[in-house]
């Protein structure tokens, strides 16, 4: 997170992790597609080639709080190929939230436990531990055959601690649910952490409801977290140090 | 422990900034030439003179026409004054980020517009139209009449209708196309100069990954090569070490054998002779050892000195001969008269031998012959090194060949059979005994004096065991260094 004093505004940096092809550019599409015109802005792909992401893509989002605060959010994803490690971990840096996307094909468990454990060793590699990081996970491509069943993702998810979003990114579905539900719970860490509330009066329900409007929800912020299978609600143990 | 982690990704701060965008400036993000053809073009199709500025005041293109009627002004001392005063006021004009264009009139009826030049929300300069006579004018404003006492109204009249003209809601949709244009520019510029800086981040950072693997392997090196180290210093040791109370073994036993201790009955000499046998047996091994930890370690001292290979070999014959004839196995020497002596440590070289015929007799069938050939090695048919025609007759190379009828060498085990302890059949039922460790230490006995050792095979069955060492000659000795063992 940064805050800028003299400009007003606070900028929350959230990356979108996960496995080679499990859909992470198409929920920032996605995002991008739902978001007002006056909040979003291009979303920019570098380099791509053959439609894989090669470094990274981002969306930026504004929003207008109180007393003249506008709130940035930057929406990153990383290169999913394995090779791709070292610019993995330059997108990692200065992240205040993760949303791993994995695929819910069952041929593709191996390459989302790879990328996860990929996850926690670039975080290491920037001195920030996974169990301090505002963590959600997504199980994309719902509507593919050959998935695990909801009957199987809302057990794994019981027996998790982070909450888990049934999705299909392609058309937009378990998308909303997804981001509000990383932001809900980044928002919530940072504030515990640097007393946002407080210092700054944001009232972090105010937000949510903007934000959310402002992503054309139709339904409450409350009604799109409990999209969320299994997961402790709130914010993780602790906030993610900086490194 | 210094500064730098190379644990630790380094925070890329210009990366963080392009990313976030904190530290964006609308000069970073534009070509200049580019900037200033587009303001040109611009002036050139509506007649407006164009300026654009940084968020920190630098004009970074202008296109600008003078009007006769600004120029008029300017000869009279207060209109002067107070074109100075307007045109001043319109540079500190600054509008926020996300607001409308402000108009900025001027007393001769003109005006100017200005816009914030926004990217991602953020302001980062802005953008000066004017003047221009707003369509709405239609006559000489009294400003410009009472501006100075010295004013010509005819004068006035005559070049204020010779500025451009333009309608406002004309001037706010160009101003809404020029900042949707900028913007647009501003978006590609930020975006190669966020993939030219992830492509620096992402080479600065696989270099950094790979520093580090190094760094892991050369401390495994280091580790290994410290084992190594240790290994050869064990060896030397425990060898040392066993030699002393086996020496008494043996030497107790030979002399219980000689009968100094008085008569042995029975089975008595059998035994006895058995412990003789294996206690030498053993100290051939240690010998081994010990040699090849001398090898390795680099502390084997050799003589310098030449040898008669005819007489070496028949030495070696000599030595072999009644471990050959109990299976009536023949060894034969043949070395052409006249042959050059060879350059080496005599006790060394015949070491050599004695292993590879030993090796040789071993593996052989009863009856067979065993021969060891001695030779000027022919020069080579051709080659691939430089100065080949003139190094070649200055060699003189000395070859012996150890030839068997045995078993052979399977071709893929020819590589391998010089490593130590390596056995071709290293089962522990195999048909031969032996240490695996006479081969490498020939090799680097050989290798010590400057030779090569090649293993080829026999025809119909057998091995050859070809060693080619420098012939010692009075002429000076040319190609062959020796290296140190």
């Amino acid at each position: 997170m940064q805050f800028d004093f003299a400009a007003k505004e606070l900028i929350i940096k959230l990356v979108y992790y996960g496995p080679a092809l499990s859909g992470k550019t198409t929920n920032l599409q996605s995002l991008h597609a739902l978001s007002d015109a006056g909040a979003r802005g291009r979303l920019m792909t570098l380099e791509t080639r053959d439609d894989r992401t090669l470094f990274f893509d981002m969306l930026p989002l504004t929003f207008q709080a109180e007393k003249e605060l506008s709130i940035r959010i930057k929406l990153f994803t990383v290169p999913g190929q394995v090779i791709h490690g070292s610019t993995r971990r330059l997108v990692l840096q200065g992240a205040d939230g993760v949303a791993f996307i994995a695929d819910s094909q069952l041929a593709e468990t191996e390459n989302n436990a790879a990328a996860f454990v990929d996850l926690r060793e670039n975080l290491k590699a920037n001195g920030l531990k996974i169990g301090q990081m505002p963590l959600v996970i997504q199980f994309n491509k719902r509507d593919l055959p050959n998935v695990r069943t909801d009957g199987e993702l809302v057990e794994l998810a019981r027996r998790g601690k982070e909450p888990v979003f049934p999705a299909v990114a392609l058309s937009g579905q378990g998308v909303l649910e997804t981001f509000m539900g990383l932001l809900n719970r980044t928002y919530l860490g940072l504030n515990a952490q640097h007393n946002l509330k407080e210092k700054f009066g944001i009232s972090d329900k105010a937000l949510l409801d903007d934000v959310a409007k402002k992503l054309g929800a139709k339904v409450s912020v409350d009604q799109l977290l409990k999209a969320a299978l299994g997961g402790t609600p709130g914010a993780p143990a602790a906030s993610p140090g900086k490194p | 422990m210094s500064e730098y982690d190379s644990s630790r990704v380094p925070l890329d701060h210009n990366l963080q900034a392009l990313t976030l965008g904190t530290d964006v400036r609308l000069q970073d993000l534009v070509d200049h030439d580019a900037l200033r053809d587009m303001v040109r073009s611009f002036h050139a199709l509506f007649g407006i003179s164009m300026r654009i500025f940084s968020s920190d005041g630098l004009l970074l293109a202008e296109s600008v026409t003078g009007q006769e009627v600004c120029h008029y002004v300017g000869t009279l001392e207060n209109g002067l004054r107070t074109c100075m005063a307007t045109v001043g006021k319109a540079r500190t004009i600054e509008p926020a980020a996300r607001t409308k264009e402000v108009t900025h009139p001027c007393f001769t009826g003109a005006q100017y517009r200005i816009f914030s030049i926004d990217y991602d929300n953020r302001k980062l300069g802005k953008a000066v139209l004017g003047p221009f006579l707003p369509a709405e004018v239609t006559s000489v404003p009294d400003a410009l009449l009472t501006v100075d006492p010295k004013i010509d109204a005819n004068r006035a009249l005559e070049l204020l209708p010779r500025m451009p003209r333009a309608k406002a809601e004309a001037i706010t949709l160009i101003c809404d196309h020029l900042r949707r244009t900028l913007d647009l520019i501003l978006w590609s510029g930020h975006k190669s100069l966020l993939t030219s800086q992830m492509h620096l981040s992402s080479v600065r950072e696989s270099y950094r990954e790979l520093q580090q693997k190094n760094e892991k392997l050369q401390e495994a090196f280091d580790r290994l090569r410290e084992l190594d180290r240790l290994k050869s210093n064990f060896l030397g040791v425990v060898s040392h070490e066993l030699r002393t109370p086996l020496t008494s073994i043996i030497g107790y036993s030979e002399m219980l054998v000689e009968g100094i201790a008085g008569p042995l009955v029975g089975d008595q000499q059998k035994f006895v002779q058995t412990i003789n046998d294996k206690g030498q047996q053993l100290l051939q091994l240690i010998m081994s050892l010990l040699d090849l930890s001398k090898l390795e370690s680099g502390t084997m001292s050799m003589k310098k000195g030449t040898v008669a290979v005819g007489q070496l070999l028949s030495d070696v014959a000599a030595t072999l001969a009644p471990k050959a004839r109990k299976r009536s196995i023949e060894i034969a020497c043949a070395a052409p008269p006249g042959l050059a002596d060879v350059q080496g440590d005599p006790d060394r070289l015949r070491q050599v031998f004695v292993n590879l015929t030993d090796n040789a007799v071993k593996f052989s069938p009863d009856g067979s012959t065993v021969r060891l050939v001695a030779g000027l090695k022919a020069l080579e048919e051709s080659s691939d090194e430089e100065g080949f025609s003139l190094l070649e007759p200055s060699r003189r190379m000395i070859e012996v060949s150890v030839i068997d009828t045995g078993i052979g060498i399977p071709e893929e085990e020819r590589e391998r059979i010089f490593d130590a302890f390596y056995q071709v059949d290293s089962s522990s039922t195999r048909e031969h005994e032996g240490t695996g460790l006479g081969l490498s230490i020939v090799k680097r006995l050989v290798d010590g004096h400057g030779g090569t050792v090649r293993v080829g095979a026999n025809q119909p069955t057998g091995t050859i065991f070809s060693v080619v060492l420098p012939a010692a000659s009075p002429a000076k000795q040319a190609g062959v260094p020796r290296r140190p063992v």
